[in-house]
Protein backbone atom coordinates (compact mmCIF):
# COMPACT_ATOMS: atom_id res chain seq x y z
CA UNK A 1 0.00 0.00 0.00
CA UNK A 2 1.47 3.42 -1.34
CA UNK A 3 1.84 5.99 1.40
CA UNK A 4 -0.29 8.13 -0.68
CA UNK A 5 -3.03 5.70 -0.74
CA UNK A 6 -2.51 5.13 3.84
CA UNK A 7 -2.90 8.67 3.81
CA UNK A 8 -6.19 8.40 2.80
CA UNK A 9 -6.97 6.44 5.99
CA UNK A 10 -5.87 9.35 8.35
CA UNK A 11 -9.09 11.49 8.86
CA UNK A 12 -11.43 8.49 8.82
CA UNK A 13 -9.43 6.62 11.49
CA UNK A 14 -9.13 9.75 13.67
CA UNK A 15 -13.51 9.89 13.01
CA UNK A 16 -13.72 6.36 13.44
CA UNK A 17 -11.75 6.63 17.18
CA UNK A 18 -13.00 9.90 18.43
CA UNK A 19 -16.65 8.50 17.58
CA UNK A 20 -15.71 5.08 19.29
CA UNK A 21 -14.96 6.84 22.46
CA UNK A 22 -17.43 9.18 22.32
CA UNK A 23 -19.56 5.45 22.03
CA UNK A 24 -17.66 4.26 24.54
CA UNK A 25 -18.94 7.05 26.94
CA UNK A 26 -22.36 6.71 26.12
CA UNK A 27 -22.15 2.59 26.96
CA UNK A 28 -20.99 3.76 30.23
CA UNK A 29 -23.06 6.60 30.86
CA UNK A 30 -25.95 5.98 29.04
CA UNK A 31 -27.66 2.73 27.11
CA UNK A 32 -26.00 0.17 25.18
CA UNK A 33 -28.34 0.29 22.30
CA UNK A 34 -27.76 4.08 22.48
CA UNK A 35 -24.12 3.36 22.44
CA UNK A 36 -24.55 0.84 19.26
CA UNK A 37 -26.58 3.84 17.54
CA UNK A 38 -23.62 6.30 17.84
CA UNK A 39 -21.36 4.02 16.90
CA UNK A 40 -23.17 3.18 13.77
CA UNK A 41 -23.12 6.93 12.76
CA UNK A 42 -19.81 6.52 13.83
CA UNK A 43 -19.05 4.25 11.14
CA UNK A 44 -21.34 6.04 8.56
CA UNK A 45 -19.38 9.02 8.61
CA UNK A 46 -15.89 7.90 9.00
CA UNK A 47 -16.97 6.24 5.54
CA UNK A 48 -18.39 9.37 4.20
CA UNK A 49 -14.70 11.12 5.04
CA UNK A 50 -13.03 8.30 3.44
CA UNK A 51 -15.32 8.89 0.27
CA UNK A 52 -14.23 12.67 0.24
CA UNK A 53 -10.58 12.22 0.49
CA UNK A 54 -10.44 10.44 -3.26
CA UNK A 55 -12.39 13.61 -4.34
CA UNK A 56 -10.81 15.11 -7.08
CA UNK A 57 -11.22 18.68 -4.86
CA UNK A 58 -9.66 20.69 -2.16
CA UNK A 59 -11.88 19.03 0.35
CA UNK A 60 -10.15 15.44 -0.72
CA UNK A 61 -7.58 17.04 -0.96
CA UNK A 62 -7.12 18.41 2.53
CA UNK A 63 -8.99 14.96 3.99
CA UNK A 64 -6.56 13.04 1.97
CA UNK A 65 -3.39 14.36 3.38
CA UNK A 66 -2.20 15.40 -0.28
CA UNK A 67 -2.54 19.35 0.09
CA UNK A 68 -0.47 21.59 -2.06
CA UNK A 69 0.99 25.33 -1.09
CA UNK A 70 -2.55 26.78 -1.69
CA UNK A 71 -4.64 24.27 0.11
CA UNK A 72 -2.63 24.95 3.10
CA UNK A 73 -3.62 28.21 2.68
CA UNK A 74 -7.40 27.05 2.60
CA UNK A 75 -6.98 25.20 5.40
CA UNK A 76 -5.02 28.08 7.71
CA UNK A 77 -8.24 30.36 6.94
CA UNK A 78 -10.59 27.73 7.97
CA UNK A 79 -9.09 27.17 11.16
CA UNK A 80 -8.82 30.92 12.11
CA UNK A 81 -12.44 31.19 11.37
CA UNK A 82 -13.42 27.81 12.83
CA UNK A 83 -11.32 29.40 16.02
CA UNK A 84 -13.19 32.62 16.16
CA UNK A 85 -16.40 30.59 15.48
CA UNK A 86 -15.45 28.76 18.95
CA UNK A 87 -14.38 31.61 20.95
CA UNK A 88 -17.28 33.63 19.78
CA UNK A 89 -19.20 30.40 21.40
CA UNK A 90 -17.82 30.93 24.15
CA UNK A 91 -17.76 34.09 24.84
CA UNK A 92 -21.86 33.88 24.72
CA UNK A 93 -22.06 30.60 26.60
CA UNK A 94 -19.81 32.62 29.35
CA UNK A 95 -22.21 35.51 29.47
CA UNK A 96 -25.77 33.80 29.25
CA UNK A 97 -24.62 31.02 31.64
CA UNK A 98 -23.35 33.88 34.12
CA UNK A 99 -26.28 36.15 33.62
CA UNK A 100 -28.41 33.37 34.42
CA UNK A 101 -26.44 31.83 37.37
CA UNK A 102 -25.96 28.76 36.13
CA UNK A 103 -22.44 26.65 35.52
CA UNK A 104 -19.72 28.57 33.28
CA UNK A 105 -16.86 26.75 33.51
CA UNK A 106 -16.82 25.26 30.18
CA UNK A 107 -17.31 28.22 28.05
CA UNK A 108 -14.18 29.56 30.01
CA UNK A 109 -12.39 26.48 30.15
CA UNK A 110 -13.03 26.37 25.74
CA UNK A 111 -12.35 30.47 25.32
CA UNK A 112 -9.25 30.23 27.54
CA UNK A 113 -7.61 27.19 26.00
CA UNK A 114 -8.28 29.36 22.74
CA UNK A 115 -7.00 32.13 23.61
CA UNK A 116 -3.78 30.44 25.20
CA UNK A 117 -3.27 28.36 22.48
CA UNK A 118 -3.64 31.45 19.61
CA UNK A 119 -0.65 32.54 21.93
CA UNK A 120 1.74 29.95 22.09
CA UNK A 121 1.30 29.73 18.49
CA UNK A 122 2.36 33.25 18.23
CA UNK A 123 5.49 32.97 20.09
CA UNK A 124 6.28 29.67 18.87
CA UNK A 125 5.90 30.12 14.89
CA UNK A 126 6.82 33.88 15.21
CA UNK A 127 10.21 35.34 14.01
CA UNK A 128 12.46 36.37 17.19
CA UNK A 129 14.83 38.58 15.32
CA UNK A 130 17.42 38.64 18.39
CA UNK A 131 20.12 40.68 16.74
CA UNK A 132 18.18 43.34 15.98
CA UNK A 133 20.49 46.74 16.48
CA UNK A 134 23.05 44.37 17.31
CA UNK A 135 26.50 45.37 16.19
CA UNK A 136 26.79 43.18 13.35
CA UNK A 137 22.80 44.68 12.31
CA UNK A 138 24.08 47.12 9.13
CA UNK A 139 20.67 48.22 8.65
CA UNK A 140 20.01 49.31 12.23
CA UNK A 141 21.69 53.06 11.42
CA UNK A 142 24.23 52.38 14.32
CA UNK A 143 28.27 53.58 13.44
CA UNK A 144 30.73 51.42 15.41
CA UNK B 1 0.04 39.16 -9.77
CA UNK B 2 -0.48 39.26 -13.81
CA UNK B 3 1.32 35.40 -15.14
CA UNK B 4 1.65 34.05 -18.42
CA UNK B 5 0.46 30.12 -17.06
CA UNK B 6 -2.69 30.03 -18.97
CA UNK B 7 -0.64 31.20 -22.29
CA UNK B 8 2.42 28.78 -21.90
CA UNK B 9 0.07 26.05 -21.28
CA UNK B 10 -2.06 26.81 -24.75
CA UNK B 11 1.00 27.08 -26.75
CA UNK B 12 2.15 23.92 -25.52
CA UNK B 13 -1.22 21.99 -25.79
CA UNK B 14 -1.29 21.07 -22.13
CA UNK B 15 -4.40 20.36 -20.14
CA UNK B 16 -4.61 22.14 -16.26
CA UNK B 17 -3.86 18.26 -15.00
CA UNK B 18 -1.12 18.09 -17.45
CA UNK B 19 0.76 20.89 -15.68
CA UNK B 20 -0.54 19.79 -11.99
CA UNK B 21 1.00 16.54 -12.36
CA UNK B 22 4.01 18.17 -13.48
CA UNK B 23 4.33 20.65 -10.98
CA UNK B 24 3.25 18.31 -8.22
CA UNK B 25 0.33 20.71 -7.21
CA UNK B 26 -3.15 19.98 -7.79
CA UNK B 27 -5.61 20.95 -10.19
CA UNK B 28 -7.12 22.96 -8.55
CA UNK B 29 -4.14 25.58 -7.39
CA UNK B 30 -2.89 25.57 -11.64
CA UNK B 31 -6.29 27.12 -12.37
CA UNK B 32 -6.56 29.38 -8.77
CA UNK B 33 -2.88 30.70 -10.66
CA UNK B 34 -4.09 31.09 -13.88
CA UNK B 35 -6.76 33.20 -13.10
CA UNK B 36 -4.64 35.00 -10.40
CA UNK B 37 -6.77 33.90 -7.82
CA UNK B 38 -3.53 32.74 -5.95
CA UNK B 39 0.26 34.28 -6.43
CA UNK B 40 2.58 30.79 -5.85
CA UNK B 41 4.98 30.31 -3.43
CA UNK B 42 8.81 31.62 -4.71
CA UNK B 43 10.08 27.88 -4.95
CA UNK B 44 6.51 27.30 -7.09
CA UNK B 45 6.68 30.07 -8.77
CA UNK B 46 10.24 29.02 -9.92
CA UNK B 47 8.98 25.74 -10.70
CA UNK B 48 6.62 26.78 -12.83
CA UNK B 49 8.93 29.17 -14.68
CA UNK B 50 11.79 25.95 -14.97
CA UNK B 51 8.62 23.51 -16.22
CA UNK B 52 7.33 26.04 -18.68
CA UNK B 53 11.54 26.73 -19.84
CA UNK B 54 10.99 30.20 -19.48
CA UNK B 55 12.63 32.73 -16.94
CA UNK B 56 10.58 33.30 -13.90
CA UNK B 57 10.41 37.23 -14.58
CA UNK B 58 8.57 36.75 -18.05
CA UNK B 59 6.39 34.19 -16.45
CA UNK B 60 5.37 37.01 -13.55
CA UNK B 61 4.51 40.00 -13.59
CA UNK B 62 4.93 41.76 -10.39
CA UNK B 63 3.63 45.60 -11.79
CA UNK B 64 0.13 44.01 -13.17
CA UNK B 65 -3.02 42.08 -11.70
CA UNK B 66 -5.12 40.22 -13.38
CA UNK B 67 -8.20 41.44 -15.27
CA UNK B 68 -6.94 44.84 -14.80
Amino acid sequence: MSKNHRSRFVAPAVVLAAGSVISGAVAIGHAWNDAVIAEVVTVLLSFGYYMMTKSDSDIGAVYGNRADERQVHVVLKASRNSMLVMLAIAFVGVVVTVAMNEVYWQFDVLGSAGGFAYLLSLLVYGTHDESANGPGDIMSGKSS
Amino acid sequence: MKNRVREARGERGMSQADVAAGLGVSRQTVIAIESGRYSPSLPLAFRIARFFEMPVDQMFDPQEEVGT
